[in-house]
């Protein structure tokens, strides 16, 4: 082997990996051992790869995944007292409501508006990864529309008056969810979520004001409209969002 | 005798739904369907974790699930197989541990996704550091000789990449500079 090939060799040797001690790796290991130049060129692979392995595990994960498993433990921790027989029952009845397009997860009853509310403010309460970003609202209705979302949208009189800054889309229990972020005056972000109503049933028919919720230092608002169920969430109080409905 | 499905679903969750996070999102590279990919995972597991008889194989059969359910849903299987076995490695470009600590993690992220896709997948398995060459090969269900040889090559295409995001981003901070100064 030339110095490229025990290079090549070596930039797939993982110690501790039975799979890297076949003789080709040992000897090409054993070629670096011998040449100091290989040698540093090893050691710095070793801690180039390291350093990427580092990096890559720091990545963001949205805050309201692990909330959104967490409804699952604990209707699962249940299972362990039910027969197989039915489970393969139920699997296929899952598999069925998976198919098309109806599952709301094991056993579990339609989320309330509280559990929508934690879970999609938790989601935004950084920042989230846009999937288009533009200020122009058609163009981001489009978008939505073209990803399944909801896109035909009563968008609040005070928040059509602030510059959007983009939309993407999102899932909550099997439902496709669309969001808009618009700039606020004081340079945060204000989100706008739409999910069909069917997605919360008991949010209620007739709720068309808007009912605010506090979660930590957010403000949300939620109500229905048309075929869908609306959310606002915005760091503030309430105040910092009632001017957006127009009620103060 | 343990059986896995005494295995603890919670700690599964805990130790698990972020790797798998992190592998949708490689493979999909949109956060919403990696969210749906791991959910996917997670609700798999809760119907047919039971049928597992070796509780050491849990990790790889969550990750495999994964997979299967992004080439499903995808219907990009084709895109996946290879009519030519890959077997050689090949020696990567230089980059230096300095500059690659200096980069930030999105960069970093960015030229993973960048990459090819029958790469992206076990070169993001491999820097995920939970899984050895063979569980990759059982993971993706692929030869263990093209599991190395992609790993070899989607490294050496990582770094180039690397290294055209790090000089846009030095140009752009040069620009900015000047323009900074010019003003």
């Amino acid at each position: 082997m030339d110095k490229s090939e025990i290079r090549a060799v070596l930039s797939v040797y993982r110690p501790g990996d039975p799979e890297t001690e076949d003789p080709r790796l040992q000897q090409a290991k054993a070629a670096a051992a011998a040449d100091p130049e290989l040698a540093q060129w090893w050691a710095e692979h070793q801690e180039f790869d390291r350093i990427i392995s580092s990096k890559l595990q720091s990545g963001e994960v949205p805050a309201g995944l692990r909330s959104r498993l967490s409804a699952w433990e604990k209707r699962t921790v249940q299972r362990s007292n039910w027969n197989r027989g039915f489970l393969l029952a139920a699997a296929s009845i899952i598999a069925l409501a998976v198919l098309f397009g109806s599952w709301r997860g094991p056993f579990q009853p339609a989320p309330s508006l509280a559990e929508y509310r934690d879970e999609l403010v938790s989601f935004v309460k950084l920042d989230p990864p846009l999937e288009l970003r533009s200020s122009e609202i058609v163009r981001l209705t489009e978008f939505l529309q073209k990803n399944g979302a909801p896109s035909q949208l009563d968008i609040p009189r005070g928040l059509r008056r602030l510059d959007p800054a983009g939309c993407r889309t999102l899932r909550f229990r099997g439902q496709d969810v669309a969001l808009i972020c618009f700039k606020r005056e004081d340079g945060e972000l204000v989100h706008l979520f739409a999910v069909k109503r069917g997605a919360l049933p008991r949010l209620g028919q007739k709720r068309e004001t808007p009912e605010f919720a506090a979660q930590g230092d957010w403000m949300t608002a939620a109500w229905g409209g048309g075929d869908y169920a609306y959310l606002v969430a915005g760091k503030g109080d309430r105040a910092s969002l009632e001017k957006y409905f127009g009620t103060s | 005798m343990v059986h896995v499905a005494d295995v603890e679903f919670e700690r599964l969750v805990e130790d698990f739904y972020m790797p798998l996070y992190r592998f949708g999102l490689s493979l999909s590279r949109k956060e919403s369907e990696a969210a749906d990919l791991t959910q996917h995972t997670f609700l798999t597991w809760a119907v047919k974790g039971h049928q597992l008889r070796d509780p050491a194989k849990v990790k790889t059969w969550l990750f495999t699930t994964l997979y299967r359910e992004f080439l499903a849903e995808k219907r990009r299987a084709a895109h996946f197989v290879e009519t030519e076995e890959e077997t050689e490695f090949v020696e990567p470009p230089h980059f230096s541990p300095s500059v690659a600590n200096a980069i930030d993690a999105n960069i970093v992220q960015k030229a993973l996704l960048n990459l090819e896709d029958r790469y992206r997948a076990p070169v993001t398995l491999f820097y995920m550091q939970q899984h050895s060459y063979r569980e990759i090969a059982e993971i993706l269900e692929i030869p263990l000789g093209t599991v190395m040889s992609r790993i070899s090559r989607g490294k050496a295409e990582m770094r180039r990449s690397l290294d055209d995001l790090t000089t846009i981003e030095a140009r752009k901070i040069v620009s900015l500079t000047n323009e900074g100064q010019n003003g």
